[in-house]
């Protein structure tokens, strides 16, 4: 399956750059692994049926599973807030650089 | 029976009260209340040695079929009877031991004194494994707390045993717990009868040996045993208990009561004989080199249980008969031998035998007594205990496995019982005749003398008689035994010559050589001791643990998330990657048709995003590798069928890339470059997880028809939603309270941003901005004087802005309209209050990017305003759903004429709300410039305090007091060339 291939791309491409030491870099992988997901899990339904599920224009039989996509609908605003909340972290002190310690003088190790 | 649990039971309620009221004769009330309870229990005995087994049956737990089953059997009765008996004698002594005690030592003692004989008797007579576990732990629990009551001296050795002996609770409920899985019952008589132990030897060898470990954690067997000398911190009366009838004979008790399933599995024999007789011949070992006679006694009863141990391994009838008796005479003897070294601890203040008088002519009685109790221990004729300690030997010479089996386990017996028999004599040697101190000896009241004495004196007349204990020994060897056999005993102390008496008399015999030369032998054993020190071992063990469990934090242990995240990543790997891997064989063949033709062509163009992403050291590059992404990720998604989500998706994505340009901003041009190791690292863990989420997707996905829910709903589930858009129905109709939820995360986002950003500094939230390592200096341009064009057009944004402004007056009411249509035609069409909200966003941000000055737009507190109204109305739809149709957001539907109506449109209200109040908090916030802080304008902190507060008044409110600037078709300020003024 084509779409698994996709999938695992954009996976590597997730963790690779949540591994980086940017937080906005951070963010953009959470992002990719979240399009991941969410190919992952419309491919869950029936991938071989493609038509819209909507049922004014398409039959029953033909229309491609409804719920999954509503699952992937929901994960895609939630992803929009998480990212929204990582960008507002990293926009801090105007460096995200997270192995930096912070200059706010709370210590830095434990 | 039952009469026998209730008395203890309520006892132990009352005795606070007792306690209270009756000071220092509480030991006696309470003694009389075992007396009292062992008399009660005297029916069930006499029933149980009639051949019944009277029971008694509550219900308990009736979902999980656990009652509070009682079972009376043989080893019930002899096990119940020493814990109340020997329990009684104790707290008489005990009375006499606490007589200047304090309130709060008495109230710490004899409750718990009490909850520690109701657990072990309900532990010997219950029928049901879940109790039976219950009761053992709580055995421990009440052990632990007799030896912490001690004081602060007694907190390590405490907790040491609590340690040891939970550890062992845990092994039991895992052999419990298979127990009661394999045999599908949780009454252990029903489950010790079940066939599967001789049809699975597998899992009986398992749970024999995880039951004998269970045990010999309690009985203190080799290398568990540590925790019994250590528990001599505690008060005496505790210890004469804990040794003779409680905690360890708990142990004992456990392995008689499994031993008719086990009789004939290797592993139980193996394992209980070896272990016991190592643990005899080095508690024994141990024993003789000690100067504390309390340290002694507790290695004695190690050595002592050890013994027990090996003969319930040997498992034949003469072997568990004989069990039955040492126990018996076992806590006769170390009750008294315990309560015994308190009276010498009580009279001359040590117990330390290099510090004691010779006791002998002051206290001639407890000599002869301590003489009788140790010939008993020593297996010395005429005592009970040589009863028994013949029945011993003779029961290793039944050792199953070949024949030089039972002739070892004979002499490894023998060589413990002359071990046993020269620290014996060093109790009465050491503690009466051989001391050279002078001290004062204290006269000590009868009330301890007397409680000691008597088990004592009682095995003499036992052993005399030894024929009245054939009926309870031979029941409980019975109920040790596979179901049907009862074992013929006839106790006596005259057997006939045999090896056993062979044995016996040259163990005397070289005793008698110890006790002898005495002088000459001690120093040289005394200096040959194992090396290292139980509690040491422990402390050790414990420090490397520590040590382990530090090793096992450096996974999480980092500032940066990279750390955690890679191990979390490399997990997926190992657990998907096999998982799909070993499941690929049994799944069904791919559908037709899974893959087509523009899926490659999106493949290729997300994989070129992607390394574009990853690679690009510019934040805008990689920015515009992202949305390359998010719009192919979208064509994806439209191709697959889902309009709602792609538009969804499309949307969203817009106004992430707006939010990302709105940091970066702030952020410096570049990336920065990263360490040696972590470009390779992360690759390797990068491409690990995407082949493992690759392999993962293609193996179980695309190879099933529609499941029983899809097809649900899109048949009469769409129907009865009276809606043809079925994703979007699924949504606000039957899955409305995920959607609920959804709600709520968006507005919590935005009150979260506004927290955290509220706690920073405004310093540390926006610094100046030369701390940036990119930071560019504004160039010094040769600029005509103020007032000029040229000048306005570099320092002024009015000029760029413009543009915008005057785009949006047509573009507003046009997204205004396209969001309502949107909203309205949710039900039956790609639509919704999400992507209706979306859209309306699409508003605020451009309004944000037009104005030409840094100011907020609305009103501080709208947003939170905003996400309120969002959540206050879903709950109320929701609420009236719950009202009317009996069902948390459930929709009400309605139809006007043509026009079909449902509240579920009201509960899109709501979403809509919060997502606008999300983007307001949002643009807000994250939208204060990078360099505003010359231009005195607002700053993210000031913004985050008017979010909850409101407009506040200060120096930096200049730029908010404005009215926005209209720009129309006339305006004139550029061409007349001067500043702007209304």
């Amino acid at each position: 399956m084509i779409l698994s291939v996709t999938v695992g791309v954009l996976v590597a491409g997730g963790i690779y750059l949540m591994l980086q030491r940017s937080m906005v870099r951070t963010a953009f992988g959470v992002s990719l692994l979240s399009h991941a997901a969410n190919l992952a899990i419309l491919t869950s339904g029936v991938p071989a049926r493609r038509e819209d599920a909507l049922l004014n224009i398409t039959s029953a039989a033909e229309a491609a599973d409804p719920l999954p996509q509503a699952f992937v609908l929901t994960a895609i605003v939630i992803t929009m807030a998480v990212t929204i909340l990582m960008l507002a972290l990293s926009v801090i002190g105007h460096n995200d650089d997270l192995l930096r310690p912070p200059e706010s003088g709370e210590s830095h190790r434990p | 029976m039952a009469a026998t649990l209730l008395i203890l039971v309520a006892a132990l309620v009352v005795s606070p009260v007792i306690v209270v009221t009756t000071g220092r004769r509480a030991g006696w009330i309470l003694a009389l209340v075992y007396l009292v309870a062992a008399a009660t229990f005297l029916p069930t005995a006499f029933a149980v040695w009639a051949g019944d087994h009277p029971a008694l049956t509550i219900p308990w737990i009736p979902e999980l079929g656990v009652e509070f089953a009682l079972r009376a059997d043989g080893l019930g009765v002899v096990f119940t009877l020493i814990a109340l008996v020997i329990g009684a004698i104790v707290l008489i002594y005990s009375s006499g031991y606490l007589a200047s005690a304090s309130w709060g030592q008495r109230m710490s003692f004899h409750p718990t004194m009490l909850a520690f004989t109701t657990a072990m008797v309900a532990l010997v007579l219950t029928d049901n494994l879940l109790v039976l576990f219950v009761a053992w732990e709580l055995t421990s629990l009440a052990s632990f707390l007799l030896i912490a009551r001690s004081g602060a001296g007694a907190e390590g050795s405490s907790m040491r045993t609590l340690l040891i002996t939970f550890t062992g609770g845990l092994i039991l409920l895992a052999a419990v717990a298979s127990i009661w899985a394999v045999t599908g019952t949780s009454s252990i008589s029903a489950a010790l009868a079940d066939p599967v132990w001789q049809e699975n030897p597998t899992f009986a060898g398992i749970v024999a040996a995880l039951v004998g470990v269970a045990a010999m954690t309690k009985s203190a067997q080799f290398p568990f045993h540590i925790w019994l000398p250590d528990a001599m911190a505690a008060a005496t009366p505790v210890s004469a208990y804990l040794h003779a009838a409680a905690v360890v004979k708990a142990g004992i008790f456990l392995l008689l009561r499994f031993s008719p399933a086990f009789v004939g599995v290797p592993a139980w024999h193996a394992l209980l004989i070896t272990a016991g007789l190592l643990t005899s011949l080095v508690g024994g070992y141990i024993a003789i080199s000690q100067d504390d006679l309390k340290r002694l006694m507790a290695y004695s009863t190690v050595s002592q249980l050890g013994l027990l141990v090996a003969t319930i391994g040997v498992g034949t009838e003469a072997a568990l008969a004989a069990a039955v008796v040492h126990t018996i005479a076992h806590a006769l003897f170390k009750s008294g031998l315990f309560m015994l070294v308190g009276v010498i601890d009580r009279a001359t203040g040590t117990r330390d035998v290099r510090r004691l008088p010779a006791l002998a002519r002051d206290m001639p009685i407890m000599c002869a007594v301590t003489i009788l109790g140790a010939a008993s221990m020593a297996g010395v004729p005429p005592m009970l205990g040589f009863v028994s300690k013949e029945g011993l030997l003779g029961a290793m010479l039944e050792t199953p496995g070949p024949g030089w089996a039972g002739w070892g386990a004979f002499i490894g017996m023998a060589i413990s019982a002359v071990l046993t028999f020269t620290y014996t004599a060093k109790i009465v040697t050491a503690g009466f005749f051989d001391g050279t101190n002078d001290r004062e000896i204290k006269p000590v009241p009868w009330s301890l003398t007397v409680p000691a004495a008597l088990p004592i004196i009682a095995g003499l007349p036992l052993a005399l008689a030894v024929g009245v204990l054939d009926a309870p020994v031979a029941w409980a060897a019975a109920a040790a035994l596979p179901a049907g056999t009862v074992p013929h005993v006839h106790l006596a102390l005259w057997h006939g010559v045999n090896p056993e008496l062979i044995a016996t008399i040259v163990i005397i015999a070289i005793g008698v050589v110890t006790i002898w030369r005495r002088a000459w032998l001690r120093p040289r054993i005394e200096r040959r001791q194992p090396p290292v020190d139980g509690t040491v071992a422990i402390n050790e063990l414990h420090r490397h643990m520590a040590r382990l469990g530090h090793l096992v934090t450096r996974m999480a242990n980092s500032d940066g998330p990279a750390r955690p995240l890679a191990f979390i990543a490399a997990s997926l790997v190992i657990v998907v990657g096999l998982g799909a891997g070993y499941a690929w064989r049994h799944m069904p063949p791919l559908q037709p048709g899974v893959s087509q033709p523009l899926d490659a062509l999106f493949l290729v163009l997300i994989t070129a995003a992607v390394l574009l992403v990853c690679s690009s050291d510019s934040r805008l590059g990689a920015t515009v590798g992202l949305s390359t992404i998010g719009v192919v990720g979208t064509a994806q998604i439209f191709s697959l069928g889902a309009p709602d989500v792609g538009l969804t998706q499309l949307l969203v994505e817009t106004l992430t890339v707006i939010v990302i340009m709105l940091v970066l901003q702030k952020l410096p041009l570049t990336f920065g470059r990263p360490g040696k190791n972590r470009r390779p690292l992360a690759l390797t863990v990068a491409i690990g997880a995407g082949v493992a989420a690759g392999v993962a997707t293609h193996v179980f996905n695309g190879r099933r028809d529609p499941s029983d829910a899809s097809q649900y709903f899109l048949g009469s589930g769409a129907e009865q939603a009276g809606g043809t858009n079925v994703t979007n129905l699924i949504l606000v109709e039957f899955r409305a309270l995920d959607t609920f939820g959804e709600l709520a995360v968006l507005g919590m986002t935005a009150v979260s941003m506004i927290a955290i950003l509220s706690t920073v500094r405004h310093r540390h939230l926006d610094p100046s901005p030369r701390q940036d390592r990119s930071f560019v200096p504004t160039p010094e341009i040769p600029l005509r004087e103020p007032g000029t064009l040229a000048h306005r057009a570099i320092t002024q944004a009015w000029g760029n802005a413009m543009h915008i402004q005057m785009l949006l007056r047509a573009t507003t009411p046009i997204i205004a309209v396209l969001s309502a249509w949107l909203f309205w035609r949710g039900h039956n069409h790609p639509g919704g209050g999400f992507v209706a909200a979306l859209v309306g966003s699409c508003i605020v941000a451009m309004a944000y990017l037009a104005t030409a000055r840094d100011r907020q737009i609305g009103p501080p507190k709208l947003p939170l305003r905003l996400i309120t109204a969002g959540v206050v109305v879903a709950i109320t739809t929701g609420m009236v759903g719950l009202v009317v149709e009996g069902s948390f957001l459930k929709p009400i539907h309605v139809h006007v004429g043509d026009l079909h109506l449902t509240t579920s449109l009201i509960f899109d209200v709501g979403v809509y709300l919060a997502v606008l109040g999300l983007m307001f908090t949002t643009f807000n916030l994250l939208g204060t410039s990078a360099t505003t802080a010359k231009q005195r304008g607002e700053q993210t902190r000031e913004r985050a305090d008017e979010a909850v507060e409101g407009e506040l008044p200060g120096p930096m409110d200049t730029s908010r007091g404005e009215r926005p600037i209209q720009f129309g078709p006339r305006t004139s300020i550029l061409v007349q060339g001067r500043e702007f003024k209304r």
